[in-house]
């Protein structure tokens, strides 16, 4: 597990304990939890960002490289996706909506350190 | 579970607690405002077909905002289940162009385990009794193949290795995929259409 996965464990947790919480206040999404699951999605550009300097300087993915990739632009999709999904019908509902981001985009992080080393 | 249900009721805009459901003649009056809300957010995914098919009479077009499964805690569902159909699709895929010789059943049995939540996300999300019957077959469908799956990997580890979504349960899931098809019934069941008049 490296940096970038620490990253995203502690940014993911942070946003669907905010998003959870939001969602037994009963609030409708707000600033606060989208930009909570914002900050995920800015974690995953990091990693991305970082991973593509790895390979650049040669460093070599131990697993298939292709499904590392793959599982990295699904997780930037993500978050976009639960935003959009979350924004259509704003109820406290879609704040556990937004609460998965951040869980599932911790577990396909562990997997994709798994896959790196 | 319960308290949780009115409350959204209250704050989402289309009315969703159960009374909607049972009582599709409460009359226009009380769907009105709310009613252009809920159409136009599931107009987005509608097919023209469907549409003309909920409105073959006033009475239904009445119910057709009640008719809907991708409202509260719906979309949360859906959301989940859509999770499920883009990690099984991608996972089936690659086993099957990487390994499908080692084991094609277990590799087959992940295909149909994608497709089966493909299905189950675009049927809940979509209003309609078509929708509607599609969801339950294939929630019905999902929990049965969960269910012998997950039996058979535990009794009979030999020939089931555990190299599916439903394999010991759903485990390596986190046990969702034992969850989802449950929740989903009781969704599905809370939010079933009005029974047809003759």
């Amino acid at each position: 597990m490296d940096a970038y996965f620490y990253i995203i464990l502690v940014v993911g947790l942070l946003s669907t304990i905010i998003c959870v919480a939001a969602g037994i206040m009963k609030k409708a999404p707000n600033d606060t939890t989208i930009l909570s699951v914002a900050a995920v999605e800015l974690s995953l550009l990091v990693y991305l960002v970082g991973s593509v300097v790895r390979v650049a300087s040669g460093e070599q993915i131990a697993g298939e490289p292709w499904e590392f990739w793959g599982y990295l632009a699904t997780a930037l999709l993500l978050p976009i996706g639960a935003v959009y999904w979350a924004i259509l019908e704003r109820t406290r509902w879609s704040n556990f909506v937004l609460a998965a981001v951040g869980v599932t985009a911790l577990v396909m992080a562990a997997r994709m350190n798994q896959i790196w080393y | 579970m319960e308290e949780a249900e009115n409350v959204s009721a209250k704050s989402s805009q289309d009315g969703t607690g159960t009374p909607a459901v049972s009582s599709p003649m409460t009359g226009p009056g009380e769907a009105g405002l709310p009613d252009a809300r809920s159409t136009e957010a599931g107009t987005a995914d509608t097919a023209p077909a469907d549409t003309a098919a909920a409105d073959t009479a006033p009475a239904d077009a009445a119910a057709a905002p009640a008719n809907t499964r991708n409202t509260g805690p719906g979309r949360l569902l859906i959301a989940v289940y859509a999770v499920f159909a883009i990690s099984a699709t991608a996972r089936a895929g690659y086993q099957i162009l990487t390994k499908f010789s080692e084991a094609p059943l277990a590799y087959l049995l992940s295909a149909f385990a994608a497709v089966v939540y493909v299905v189950a996300t675009v049927s809940l999300a979509k209003p309609g009794r078509t929708a509607f019957k599609v969801s339950v077959v294939a929630v019905l469908v999902e929990l049965v193949g969960v269910l012998v799956v997950g039996a058979l990997s535990v009794f009979d580890s030999v020939n089931f290795p555990h190299e599916t979504v439903w394999s010991l349960f759903g485990r390596g899931y986190g046990f969702i995929p034992l969850l989802l098809p449950i929740l989903g019934l009781i969704w599905l069941y809370r939010r079933r259409p009005a029974p047809l008049k003759a």
